[in-house]
Formats: C-alpha cells, sequence, structure tokens
C-alpha cells in the first residue's frame, strides 16, 4: 500500500485482511535457452518502456548536477557539461536541511520503533487469545489503515495547538511547532498494519511454542519477549523498513504541525524552502534528492523485507 | 488462563490501545462533533447542525472537488492496475539483468510525494519542461501549454502524476502474485494452442483476482487520501479546477479559516472510505470462501 502509497505519501500499506489462501504451488522458474534475437527484442522493449518511465527520476538527478546558470540557459532535460556535486554541499552549508534531516531522524526512529513494539503487543494478544469482542477490536484496529488523515486532522491539530492538562493542572505546554506531535500520531497510525502483519505471522506459529513456555513457568512477557520475538526477526524487519519509509516521506501531519525551521522534517522544509529558491532548480533537485536518500538506501538494502511488507495482503506465500 | 497472565495481557494491550485510542479514534469522533460546528479556530463555536453538510451539497466549490475526485477514482483503478499487470507481466519471466530491471521500476514507491510533485512539475514547466520539449521535437508545438496552469489539463496532469508512482505499487504486488501462477498450466494451454493472449485472458487474470482486489481497493483508499501530490502541484487550482476532496478540505479549513466546513468534507472523506473497507471486507471473506 502505497499507500504507497504512506501515511498521506504513496500508498500507505498493504491491506490484506483474509488473504486468500491459493492452492496453487509455486513453480521454480529455469532458465531457458531461447533465440537470441527475441530475447534482444524483449530487452530493448523493456529497456525503452524503462527509460519512459524513470525520465522523472533521471532528469532530477541530471538537474541536481548542473549549475542553475546553465539551467537557465540550456533548461534541465541534457547531458551535464561541467557535472558537479556543488549544489548538494551548497544546500547542506546554506539552508537548515542539515536542522530538517535531523528532524526527521527525530520523528521517523522513535515513531517507527515504537509503532512496531505496539504491533508486537496487540499481535501477541490477538494471535493467541480468545476474549469477548476480540475478533471486533482486531478490525476496529486494522481498520485504522483506510481512515483518512484529513478525518483525524482537525481535533489534533487543535489538541496539539492547546497546552495538555489533567484536571485542570497543565502537565504539558502545547506541542505545536515540536517533534513531539508526529512521533505521538505516526506510533498510533502505524499500529493498524503493525498489529495486522504480526498477529497474522503470529497466529502462524505453533501454540505449543507458548504453552510448552507457560508449563516451564514463564510468564507472558518473557515468553513473548524471549520464545516469540527471536522468531519475529524477520516480519520486523519488513514492518521497520515500511514504516521507516511511509513516516519519512509524510508530508500531510509536519505541514500542518510545525511551522519553524526548529522543528520541520525534511519533506515540509523542501517545501518550505520552494519560494526562496523558486527559479535555483539546481539547488531544489539536490535538496530532493538529499531527501530521498534515507528511503533509497532502505529500499536498496533490505528491498526483499520491503516488497515482501507491500505484498504481504494480496498474496499467500 | 491464570490471573497473572490475564494481567499480564491487559497491561500488554493498554498501551497500544490508548494511543490507538487517543490519536486516532478519538479525534474521528470529535471530527463529527466539529462539522456541525460553524467555528473560524478562533472565536466560540456555535452549533449548526446539518448545516455544513447542506451546505456542501450547494457548493460549487465542493461538488467540482467531488467530481474531481469521481473522475480520479475512475483513473485510479483502471490506469495503474492495468499499466501495473502489463508491466508485471512483461517482467515475469528469466532474464539476466531482470533483478535491476524490477528495482528501477520499484523504485517510484520509494519516493516522497513532496519529490515526485518536484519532479512532475519540471516536466510540466511550460518553458522547458520535458513535456514541451518533446512535443516540440515531434513537431507538435501547437500542443504545448502550461499543463498546470490551464484549467483545461491541470486535474489530468495531477492524476497523470500520481498514476505514475501507483503504478509502481500495482507492479510490486502483481509481480508478487505472479509466482503464485503454476507455469506448467501456462505451458499446458500452451501445447493445446492457447495463444499468449488467451493465457492472460483465460488463465492469468482470473488467477490473479485476489491481488486484483487488494491492488484497486488500495487505490481508491490512496486517491481518497491523496493530497500531497495536489498541494505540491497546483494546491487546487487554477480556479479549482484541479480541487479533490483531501485539497479543498485543506484549504477550506487552513486557508479560509472555515473549520466546521472542513470537518463536514473531513467526514465526507470518511464516509467514502469506510465504504470502501466494507466492500473490501466482503471480497476478502467472499474469496476466503471460494479459495478456503
Amino acid at each position: 500500500m502505497a499507500s504507497l502509497t504512506g501515511s498521506g505519501a504513496a500508498a500507505p500499506g498493504p491491506a490484506g485482511i483474509a488473504s486468500p489462501p491459493l492452492t496453487v504451488k509455486p513453480v521454480s522458474r529455469e532458465r531457458r535457452a531461447r533465440p537470441i534475437g527475441r530475447s534482444l527484442l524483449v530487452h530493448g522493449f523493456i529497456l525503452a518502456i524503462l527509460v519512459i518511465y524513470a525520465a522523472p527520476m533521471i532528469g532530477v538527478a541530471l538537474t541536481s548536477l548542473q549549475s542553475n546558470a546553465e539551467i537557465a540557459a540550456r533548461g534541465v532535460w541534457h547531458i551535464p557539461e561541467n557535472a558537479s556535486l556543488a549544489n548538494f554541499t551548497d544546500v547542506m552549508a546554506n539552508t537548515p536541511l542539515p536542522r530538517y534531516l535531523l528532524n526527521s531522524f527525530l520523528v521517523t526512529l522513535p515513531a517507527t520503533f515504537f509503532s512496531v513494539l505496539g504491533g508486537v503487543l496487540l499481535g501477541y494478544v490477538f494471535s493467541q487469545f480468545r476474549f469477548p469482542f476480540a475478533e471486533l477490536l482486531f478490525l476496529l484496529v486494522i481498520a485504522g489503515m483506510f481512515f483518512p488523515p484529513q478525518a483525524m486532522l482537525i481535533p489534533l491539530f487543535r489538541f496539539f495547538n492547546s497546552p495538555i492538562e489533567i484536571a485542570g493542572f497543565q502537565i504539558l505546554p502545547a506541542l505545536y511547532d515540536t517533534v513531539y506531535p508526529m512521533i505521538l500520531i505516526h506510533i498510533s497510525l502505524g499500529l493498524a498494519i503493525t498489529t495486522l502483519l504480526l498477529r497474522n505471522f503470529m497466529s502462524a506459529l505453533p501454540s505449543s511454542l507458548r504453552e510448552a513456555a507457560i508449563v516451564d513457568g514463564a510468564g507472558e512477557w518473557s515468553v513473548l519477549f524471549r520464545v516469540i520475538l527471536p522468531l519475529l526477526l524477520p516480519a520486523l524487519a519488513v514492518l521497520a523498513t515500511l514504516q521507516f519509509t511511509w513516516i519519512w516521506n509524510d508530508f500531510l501531519w509536519p505541514l500542518v504541525l510545525t511551522r519553524s525551521e526548529e522543528s520541520k522534517t525534511v519533506m515540509a522544509g523542501i517545501n518550505a524552502l520552494k519560494g526562496q529558491y523558486n527559479v535555483a532548480w539546481a539547488s531544489q533537485a539536490a535538496m530532493a534528492v538529499i531527501a530521498s536518500i534515507p528511503t533509497i538506501v532502505i529500499f536498496v538494502l533490505f528491498q526483499r523485507y520491503f516488497i515482501a511488507g507491500l505484498t504481504m495482503g494480496s498474496v499467500k506465500e | 488462563m491464570t490471573k497473572g497472565s490475564r494481567l499480564s495481557l491487559i497491561l500488554m494491550a493498554a498501551g497500544p490501545l490508548a494511543f490507538y485510542a487517543i490519536f486516532v479514534l478519538l479525534p474521528l469522533a470529535q471530527s463529527l462533533q466539529i462539522s456541525m460546528w460553524k467555528w473560524n479556530g478562533l472565536s466560540d463555536p456555535v452549533f449548526v447542525g446539518l448545516d455544513n453538510y447542506t451546505r456542501a451539497l450547494s457548493d460549487p466549490l465542493f461538488l467540482g472537488a467531488f467530481r474531481n475526485t469521481a473522475v480520479w477514482l475512475l483513473v485510479a483503478v483502471t490506469v495503474p492496475t492495468v499499466l501495473g499487470l502489463l508491466l508485471a507481466v512483461l517482467l515475469d519471466r528469466p532474464l539476466r539483468a531482470s533483478r535491476f530491471y524490477k528495482s528501477a521500476f520499484y523504485m517510484p514507491i520509494t519516493l516522497s510525494l513532496v519529490v515526485v510533485g518536484q519532479v512532475w512539475i519540471w516536466i510540466y514547466q511550460p518553458d522547458w519542461g520535458l513535456l514541451n520539449s518533446v512535443l516540440t521535437a515531434l513537431g507538435l508545438g501547437d500542443l504545448t501549454r502550461a499543463w498546470l496552469g490551464d484549467p483545461a489539463t491541470s486535474l489530468v496532469a495531477v492524476i497523470v502524476a500520481w498514476c505514475w508512482q501507483q503504478t509502481a505499487l500495482s507492479l510490486i504486488l502483481y509481480l508478487a502474485a505472479l509466482t503464485t501462477v503454476p507455469r506448467d498450466l501456462l505451458e499446458a494451454a500452451a501445447i493445446d494452442g492457447a495463444s499468449a493472449w488467451q493465457q492472460f485472458r483465460r488463465i492469468i487474470v482470473p488467477l490473479l483476482r485476489p491481488a486484483s482486489v487488494v491492488v484497486i481497493s488500495l487505490a481508491v483508499i490512496n486517491t481518497l487520501k491523496g493530497f500531497d501530490i495536489v498541494f505540491m502541484l497546483t494546491k487546487g487550482g487554477p480556479f479549482h479546477t484541479s480541487d479533490n476532496l483531501a485539497m479543498l478540505m485543506y484549504s477550506e479549513t487552513f486557508f479560509k479559516y472555515q473549520v466546521g466546513y472542513g470537518a463536514a468534507i473531513a467526514t465526507a472523506l470518511f464516509i467514502l472510505a469506510i465504504i470502501v473497507i466494507l466492500v473490501y471486507f466482503r471480497q476478502a471473506r467472499a474469496s476466503e470462501r471460494i479459495y478456503g
């Protein structure tokens, strides 16, 4: 789900609630000898489509390597004559971009960690136990994947603009324009996908695992964290890569909940700098590239997990 | 279950459920409440019942945004779905470099819509943007225009940029689903004289039906949430020609301070999302019965 699309962002998460167990088994595909001409044709065809499809990304890369003067003279779409990384060092030195990047990490890392941890806890409870209204409660939590953020926007904006009081005593000042609201919101919104996947994952584990440990005198906490958790590592990797990507790429919440440079995340930040760098296309491109590096690195390193996470709902492995 | 066990489980569930209740469920309910207020965000709110909803039904801005969202939905469930499926069938073959091809096609899904929007601004840029440059080079200079600034093309331009990223998602989901299509079934069909098109139409498409349900549900839900790309490219303009409901909700609330009205639009979006959820759950249940 991109949703991919992200929260916002593209595709917030996969959505398989009850993936139909297909009875067919994957069949291994052997490499076959093919006529060379035909294979060249296929490669040529794919490459042609790829060039068109990737043109937007190629364009931003080309732009980021040229000087603003060269773009003003010749436009974006040519091979740069004097390719250089000057734009990158320039925007890192002369804009608040480093601060924005730091804020993005300050939001993304804890929000990813705690949304996955919450999914571990809820997934354990929902997968190992039956209790009244368990099914209904589970559906209520995973329905969160589908809720448009707009439906929570105004009350949360209002909530974080006022001091937090309990029984008339102020316990915290208003959190507006700090990184904390984004952390809290992303933890909560992430629970839907993390609970769904981890509950499914834990349901597939043999129930004797827990029973044997309980008989040996272990409590539920140590069953979960000593016995079950080590078996969840692949699922945790899947969720961590997905959550990191959605939260890093999120734009709506920082747009609404931050104002100053000290608290903007990188996506809200490069949007805010757009006016100032209105015709400095090369600088804008360099900022876009820098802002994308963390998610691209995650994707390249953990592509297997990332894809597995996106597809977990659509096909039964 | 022992008492200790029960207490542990309640403690485990309490934390995350409290977060979910405070930052998701409670705001949803409050949004419904605010949608019945006339409120500029500062002064005391006035309860006006369903006025904001009846106002929406006669507001050309709302009706326009609703129409645009409907157009968007129509494109979203067809174009990226079909393109993703065709690409998946094309890439699902034992090729040298197929891993490279796949990664390259997947890449857009890792990008923020802020970045996607930036990139497409350069494609649509009137003076030296890629689209106009290509059209001029092809001798179609008459067709060049300010794609985002022209009321006739602004909506289509925004939707195309969005479809570009959504296609990557649909491709990923279909490629995964294709691994469940048994190759010997296709080979048997080929031996029996089925053409490539017949294999595609009669074997691959029906077997991918569960994946299609997911792809289409996601396309719908991502359309309803679709705010970032509109904000980046046009902010709904010119003259609201590219507004969708998510963008209109934002501009009514944060540009015009019509907070109650904004909440009503948000509720409309929420109701549409609920409909998708219900249809999706029903589909998921139904296919469970068929396959399970």
